[in-house]
């Protein structure tokens, strides 16, 4: 893939992008003006204005900062949760290994989406308890792969040579597994955002995030879908956006995915070996 | 010619698994998935169980004033309600007495509508069986269009398939079920866009269901495939003077059915996942839109319920999909 070594830049331009766009909106998105209400995409408001008379564009620019970063939270949390239990499940082996698969095997056959909603009513309505929901379902992912990747590195010869020159367990950890894992954790960090995102979008869609008037996108859909009849572009907007975000992390988990982009990215890790272990 | 026995059998030879596993291996891989599926169950109890106990608050006051329409009963009446139903007893002695209940089909009554949930659950996954079901049989339809993918690499169909796997992983299945509500419901007017009863009103949410699964699953199928058609024993079959259809039936498609059944099992998870959204929009009375409203209306008896009868069912539908592995596949019982 040639378009790799520009990678990196596109992404940190889009990300920063992502992050001033509110910034552009015209209007507030939370501002109601009954007058105003179920107006055509005009120059006024790019995207016209919802049941409420607020702008569609400003609450899609605003929603950057809602779906995308609630969805990067949980996954930051299944992965630092899922990665500590997999790697030291992986080194110590034994009773506790089986004991934390069997337990990740038990998490991973259940309906992800149904087992998050049923989390998120136990601990109540509300942004959060989505957020915590979700890593509750996906630290499983985490656990299974790092695991995996802990139990063949550190048969090879480099772990040995740490051993051999004294670092301790934590350094060897920190500064030779975990290093070595993190390009395959990458690929599954990017599927799994896109998969926050949708289930996030989906159980706010159902009622049980953002407070009603929260420009979140999957709300924005369910508050537009009685006009959709007649005012297509309030649900089209944001599920495009939804789509256009998730396929952007799909792609960018396949290019992770690529052996060949990885080896560019940095001198050939001693990971590569088990590439096809984080491709499974 | 007289056949020479030898030579025949060495020909054969690729029918015998490599490990010979005789039925002791097949019952020992099999009792082993049900010991594993037995904790699962107790795992899934013990959640449901532990749902109302970690009620904020005192859970038998929480019921009781439910009880009482919202009155605030009096610590006489509420020592007296703990005592009748044994929330005084140890925790455990407590959840032994509520998966007895459980077993016999006594989930509580539900907090909004006031009829038992087990009732409603029943019904509700009556429903739910009906929809995911002819949702599944779709997506059964991935099979051959993955076989067809494989063999016409690059051809239109594989490239739809590619389409459509790309998309059903980056669609929000929410706004899928709108749009195609939209389209045919509301502007085409070809299928009814909402309700329950006839086969008309299924065949819409669960179309939304089966395409957004059908892609992924026929691209794994065109992988599975693919990746054998490049084996070496396939250049073996060939050499034998096997022809290109047996080479597909007897020696490609036996190899790539443990995969494809992971996948399929995998995809009835992913298929309860879409229709509790899909339920949700289309009015369909299942265990999906059960489950969404009795959290929305914190009812903690159904959220309990629904948890112990979707979990169980989990369980069950995992534990089939092994056995049934095991049964195809002679290196899955070797394994154990």
């Amino acid at each position: 893939m040639k378009t790799s070594g520009r990678l990196g830049p596109i992404l940190a331009g889009l990300a920063l992008a992502g992050v001033v766009a509110p910034l552009f909106a015209p209007h507030d998105p939370l501002t109601v003006d009954l007058l105003n209400r179920l107006q055509p995409a005009s120059l006024t408001f790019p995207l016209g204005t919802d049941h409420m008379g607020r702008c569609v564009f400003s609450r899609l620019l605003h929603g950057l900062h809602i779906t995308p970063l609630a969805a990067l939270v949980a996954v930051a949390l299944a992965a630092s949760v899922g990665t500590t239990v997999g790697l030291v499940a992986g080194l110590m082996g034994g009773l506790l290994d089986r004991i934390a698969m069997r337990i990740v095997d038990g998490i991973l056959i259940f309906p992800a989406f149904a087992v998050a909603l049923a989390v998120s009513g136990i601990l109540g309505i509300g942004l959060w308890s989505i957020v915590i929901a979700l890593a509750a379902v996906h630290w499983a992912d985490y656990a299974r792969l790092s695991r995996n990747l802990a139990i063949v590195e550190r048969e090879q010869p480099y772990v040995w040579a740490a051993e051999a020159l004294g670092m301790g367990r934590s350094a060897i950890v920190t500064r030779r597994l975990l290093p070595s894992a993190a390009p395959h954790l990458a690929v599954l960090a990017t599927y799994s955002l896109s998969w926050a995102i949708l289930s996030f979008a989906g159980l706010s869609f159902l009622g049980l995030g953002a407070e009603p008037g929260t420009p979140e996108w999957g709300l924005m859909i369910a508050e537009a879908r009685h006009h959709m009849r007649a005012h297509p572009l309030l649900i089209a907007a944001p599920g495009l956006a939804i789509v256009a975000l998730v396929l952007g992390l799909n792609l960018l988990g396949d290019a992770f995915a690529d052996p060949d982009v990885r080896r560019r990215g940095r001198r050939q890790s001693p990971s590569s070996r088990v590439a096809k272990l984080g491709d499974a | 010619m007289a056949e020479w026995p030898d030579r025949k059998a060495a020909l054969d030879g690729w029918r015998q698994p490599a490990i010979a596993a005789g039925p002791p291996a097949l019952i020992q891989a099999v009792g082993q998935r049900l010991l594993h599926s037995a904790c699962l169950l107790v795992a899934v109890s013990l959640v449901a169980f532990m749902t109302l106990r970690a009620l904020p608050g005192d859970f038998a006051e929480v019921l009781l004033t439910y009880q009482m329409d919202g009155e605030i009963p009096s610590a006489a009446a509420l020592a007296e309600f703990r005592s009748e139903n044994g929330f005084d007893a140890p925790i455990l002695q407590q959840y032994l007495r509520w998966a007895a209940e459980a077993v016999t089909g006594n989930l509580g009554t539900s907090f909004r509508s006031g009829d038992p949930v087990a009732e409603e659950l029943r019904f509700a996954a009556t429903a739910t069986l009906w929809l995911t079901g002819v949702a599944f049989a779709l997506v059964l339809l991935a099979v051959p269009l993955g076989i067809v993918a494989a063999l016409n690499a690059g051809g239109w169909i594989d490239r739809l398939v590619s389409g459509l796997a790309v998309l059903g992983m980056a669609v929000p299945n929410f706004w899928h079920a709108l749009l195609f509500m939209l389209l045919f419901g509301l502007v085409l007017g070809w299928l009814p866009s909402s309700g329950y009863g006839t086969w008309s009103h299924v065949v819409l949410p669960a179309l939304v269901i089966a395409t957004s699964s059908l892609g992924v699953v026929a691209r794994i199928v065109r992988s599975a495939l693919i990746e054998q058609r490049r084996a070496l024993y396939v250049r073996t079959a060939r050499s034998k003077g096997a022809g290109s259809i047996r080479v597909l039936v007897d020696h490609c498609m036996v190899n790539t059915a443990a995969p494809v059944l992971t996948v399929l099992g995998l995809q009835a998870a992913r298929i309860f996942d879409g229709a509790i959204v899909v339920e949700t929009v289309f009015g369909w009375p299942g265990l999906g839109r059960t489950l969404a409203e009795a959290v929305l209306n914190r009812d903690f008896p159904m959220i309990q319920g629904a948890i112990l009868l979707i979990g169980s069912a989990y369980v069950l539908i995992n534990l089939l999909v092994d056995v049934a592995i095991a049964l195809i596949d002679p290196r899955v019982r070797a394994s154990v």
